[in-house]
């Protein structure tokens, strides 16, 4: 008996490997393709067919990268706008999502419908009204304008997601935390958000990540050479008549860099998950 | 306490984010507030002399601006170099908020649409020198800023699209100079058949696409009133120059990159490749070509003539100034400047081509490889200039691909589009 | 399993009713004021011939916009792209998503580089792997090398529309999966071990644990998941740009294509307002139905 389950738990994990090895190769891939891109002159970006190891190999892209623009100065606005937004955006969204899931209030299911909504209007149509209501509020060209809007436009995606994984917590650990005269505030900070670690480093992934990587908001209110986000500097490497492939690649994966640390650091709550003595409470 | 420690780093990096960009923030608006004294004027200008990293022409216009506020003191020229992505949308935007900029460097694509909007100044109304200016420059880069009688901006700087051809392409069909006219034209492609190189390649079947062809041939998108496409477009002369395209297409010695296959070897990597004979395209690409390809040395000929001649497409940008500019006397200041030698000599350098006649000459003499654009543009005609005008790209774009597919005849596509620009001139 | 909000205890029932309030109105003025009221400004705008530069001198012309899309062909093609991209793209995206969360739910040296690769097409920008995608697929690119090495007779995936949306949902997929990967593992991580361990104790099979203590424990994850790629599906647009431009003619155009086109391309916004508002009604009516599927949106315990 125990020997036959040793081999199936055996066979299993190879299967598993194999398959996860596999299905890692072909995601990895096209990323790799433009990793070895990053290293081409532009002579021998996007070769037919394509051209795996860069041959010759230059690092002139990220040399130039560097130093055409301001690209110190443009990593440093994009990690202030996406960690502040980020942040905010996490905060406040887990504020609605607890109220959506705990409390029975008129208009609950109306005003969780209106949040959804904020996620089904394609949001190119809102640019032009955004932007005018911007400049009622004087917020354009500035960080506080990026910020304002990113917070905004993250709340639907993360109250939904937020409040999906707060259903899921037992209502009965809120029950004997009440009854030990916990208010909701206590409730929330002591019980719901450590119980919902692996949700708010998801959040907190996905916001990070659609901040960092917005453009056209970004290009439609910052004027500024010195307030310029990450994806503005890298789209002025495409020009009207001819882009320089080797250069947007090797500006692109610098930009990833803080994605990719971002996703390790939070990921980590991931792994720990919820101990049995936690939902004991 | 997890959530404690999560909240903790999130705020340490904020904290440090924060106090890394608190300095360069400081300084950049001390240095703005100290170069403002009451009487002096900031013009702000957009443009996309950027070009995609490629620093050339804005490393020219730098010292430009400088001699400008030189020769002006109290005007700043405040250049912000756009993404060409989406620029239209970000004008756009900004057009809806009262936030254009007082100079704009426009697509020549652009001014009926925005002028009709009321976005752009009608330059003959502000500018009391105006006509100095407007008889100075190649009439078709002129005629490319009117819309409804009045001029919404000057030409900046011009391109057309000439032949280009390859040398070895050119050998393999056994000619010792490209081909000159529609018959030679085909002749090559009747030498081609067999070998592996297409005769000719384009990107599309828009007007800078197709009407070089047409107006080549001898045929017309309107009439010369911009009234009526009917009777024009679909005329004997126009569809037989586009059915002699057709005939290529069918023939095998065009690639279907022409109506629309995106996963075609590009024309810029074609033609170099040796995948393509011919192409049709724009100064820029000697650059361009100069850096990808430093073993390739086409040649740039006239487009083939027809019965019409040879007629070229007109494309470049403008000078614009918007409606909403509170400094219109140190913005006139500015164009005017743009239109002397000192500008469009020194941009030329950078495969800018001049639009002031005087000045084209002599830049086809300083940089010859610009002589075959200048023959070229002194017969090129402007697209059409209406509001609508990428309503008819689309339009010629969908019924041609029919024709070249072989859904339908030349003629039903070309009368079908005509039917449907008509009403689009009529407003 | 029955749950009840909590009985109020301590306190007036007034301040109770007011805690939601309190817990919901940071949050939402802030969406009231920057995303409502922009989304009622541009279905005000879809009633109009609009000016973009004065908007007082747009003409009131009703439901026209609304009329004209229904009698635009290019409309209807735009929008059974999208609905097929949509179809295309989900199903993989959660099952492949789902798939992976479970292999990689374990804890292992390896689970973090994983979790890494599988991620990192998410964070890669849309632009760069469109273009990426495009030489892929390209008539000598490396698909068609890998399917005939001889490239006698290559496809032309872009120059057709389902072989194009074909290639178009491909990239969705590929870019997709981590992101459904990330949400199933935190559900999965969700899930209390003592459960777990509780069923294994009773004797149950690996798929026996799976539908009787993940599958319910991941059941709202599952909806959003679902709904989120539905609505992502049909808002499908940078991919679509960037591969086919909505070419040839029109034929693989998606309704946000069309909808920049005519909004930003020819300055139609009454239209290209219309059509938004359109696809906003479609995905809506879309994402109620599910909802109501998954029993997420009602009260759970009754």
């Amino acid at each position: 008996m125990r020997m036959s389950r040793t081999v199936r738990t055996g066979t299993a994990a190879v299967v598993r490997h194999a398959f996860l090895i596999v299905s890692a190769a072909l995601m990895v891939t096209p990323f790799l393709y433009m990793i070895s891109t990053s290293f081409k002159s532009q002579a021998y970006v996007l070769t037919v067919p394509p051209q795996f190891i860069p041959n010759p190999a230059t690092i002139d892209n990220y040399v130039q990268v560097w130093n055409t623009q301001n690209f110190g100065r443009y990593f440093a606005n994009s990690l202030l706008v996406a960690v502040t937004s980020t942040f905010l955006s996490v905060l406040l969204s887990s504020m609605m999502a607890y109220a959506f899931a705990r409390f029975e209030f008129r208009g609950r299911k109306l005003l969780f419908r209106i949040v959804l909504l904020g996620l089904m209007v394609p949001t190119m149509m809102l640019i032009i009204p955004q932007f005018i209501l911007a400049k009622g509020f004087g917020l354009l060209d500035s960080y506080l304008g990026l910020i304002v809007f990113y917070v905004a436009g993250n709340l639907s995606l993360n109250t939904y997601l937020l409040r999906s994984f707060f259903i899921s917590i037992p209502n009965e650990l809120d029950q004997a935390m009440q009854v030990d005269g916990a208010g909701a505030w206590t409730r929330f900070t002591r019980l719901i958000l450590p119980l919902s670690t692996p949700a708010l480093a998801t959040t907190t992934i996905f916001t990070f990540l659609a901040t960092w990587d917005e453009f056209a908001w970004a290009a439609t209110i910052i004027r500024d050479a010195d307030l310029r986000t990450l994806p503005i500097a890298i789209r002025l490497f495409q020009g009207a008549n001819a882009t320089q492939w080797g250069l947007v690649f090797a500006a692109s994966l610098i930009a990833i860099i803080p994605v990719i640390a971002v996703f390790l650091i939070f990921q980590r709550y991931f792994v720990q998950g919820l101990t049995a003595g936690a939902v004991k409470g | 306490m997890k959530h404690a420690r999560l909240l903790g780093a999130a705020a340490a990096v904020m904290a440090l984010a924060l106090a890394g960009c608190g300095t360069g923030t400081a300084a950049s608006s001390a240095s703005t507030a100290g170069s403002a004294p009451a009487e002096k004027v900031e013009l702000t200008f957009w443009g996309t002399y950027g070009n995609g990293g490629n620093s050339a022409q804005t490393t020219a216009l730098a010292p430009l601006i400088d001699s400008f506020e030189k020769a002006n003191p109290g005007i700043t020229i405040n250049y912000v170099d756009m993404p060409y992505d989406q620029l239209k949308q970000t004008l756009t935007t900004a057009a809806a908020g009262g936030e254009l900029p007082d100079l704009l460097r426009s697509d020549i694509g652009w001014i009926a649409q925005y002028g009709k909007l009321g976005a752009f100044a009608a330059l003959d109304q502000a500018m009391p020198d105006f006509t100095t200016y407007a008889d100075a420059v190649y009439p078709g880069t002129l005629a490319a800023n009117a819309w409804d009688g009045h001029y919404y901006g000057l030409p900046l700087d011009t391109n057309t699209r000439v032949l280009v051809t390859s040398p070895e392409a050119l050998k393999a069909a056994g000619l010792s100079k490209p081909p000159a006219t529609f018959a030679e034209f085909t002749a090559m492609a009747g030498k081609l058949k067999g070998t592996k190189i297409k005769a000719f390649a384009d990107g599309g079947l828009g007007q800078w696409n197709i009407m070089p062809w047409i107006w080549s041939g001898g045929g017309a998108l309107t009439d010369d009133a911009v009234t009526k496409a009917s009777g024009y477009l679909d005329s004997a002369t126009s569809v037989a120059a586009v059915q002699m395209l057709v005939d290529l297409y069918k023939d095998g010695q065009i690639p279907n990159l022409i109506i629309g296959n995106q996963g075609a070897t590009g024309t810029s990597d074609g033609l170099p490749g040796g995948n393509y004979a011919s192409i049709l395209d724009g100064p820029w690409m000697v650059d361009i070509w100069k850096q990808q390809y430093p073993k390739f040395t086409p040649n740039y000929s006239p487009v083939p003539a027809g019965e019409g001649g040879s007629v070229s497409v007109i494309g470049g940008e403008s000078i614009v100034m918007s409606t909403s500019t509170t400094h219109a006397e140190a913005a006139l200041k500015f164009i005017r400047f743009t239109q002397t030698e000192e500008f469009q000599l020194a941009m030329a350098a950078t495969g800018q081509m001049p639009v002031v006649e005087t000045v084209g000459t002599k830049a086809a003499e300083q940089y010859p490889y610009l002589a075959a654009f200048t023959e070229q543009l002194k017969t090129a005609k402007a697209r059409l200039n209406i509001p609508e005008a990428s309503k008819v790209d689309t339009i010629l774009n969908n019924h041609l691909t029919e024709a070249f597919k072989g859904s339908v005849t030349v003629q039903e596509a070309l009368t079908a589009a005509a039917a449907e620009i008509d009403p689009l001139l009529a407003k | 399993m029955t749950r009840r909000e909590a009985a109020p205890a301590a306190g007036g029932a007034s301040r109770q009713a007011l805690t939601p309030w309190l817990f919901l109105a940071p949050g939402l003025v802030l969406f009231l004021v920057a995303i409502i009221y922009p989304i009622l400004s541009a279905a005000q705008m879809s009633l109009y011939d609009w000016n973009v530069l004065s908007a007082a001198s747009s003409k009131f012309i009703g439901f026209d916009n609304y009329v004209r899309a229904f009698h635009d062909p290019v409309f209807w093609t735009a929008l059974a792209n999208s609905g097929a991209y949509m179809v295309l793209t989900v199903p993989p995206q959660i099952i492949l998503g789902l798939g992976i969360a479970l292999l990689l739910k374990a804890k292992s040296p390896a689970q973090p580089v994983y979790r890494v690769l599988f991620y990192l097409p998410v964070v890669t920008s849309w632009v760069v792997v469109s273009l990426l995608f495009k030489y892929l697929f390209a008539d000598e690119g490396l698909i068609n090398w890998l399917m005939d090495p001889s490239m006698a007779a290559p496809i032309s995936w872009l120059s057709s529309r389902w072989a194009a949306m074909v290639a178009i949902a491909a990239l969705g997929i590929w870019k997709g999966i981590g992101w459904s990967m990330m949400i199933f593992l935190a559900a999965l991580q969700g899930i209390p071990a003592a459960l777990e361990e509780a069923a294994t104790m009773d004797g149950a099979n690996r798929w026996q644990r799976f539908r009787v203590v993940s599958l319910p424990a991941i059941w709202p994850a599952m909806a959003f998941v679902l709904v989120m790629l539905v609505i992502g599906g049909f808002n499908v647009f940078i991919s679509v740009l960037l591969m086919t431009g909505g070419g040839p003619a029109q034929s693989t155009e998606v309704v946000l294509t069309y909808m920049y086109s005519v909004a930003f391309g020819d300055l139609d916004f009454g239209y290209g307002s219309a059509i938004a508002v359109l696809l906003t009604l479609v995905v809506f009516v879309l994402a109620m139905v599910q909802l109501r599927v998954y029993r997420t949106d009602e009260e759970v315990s009754e």
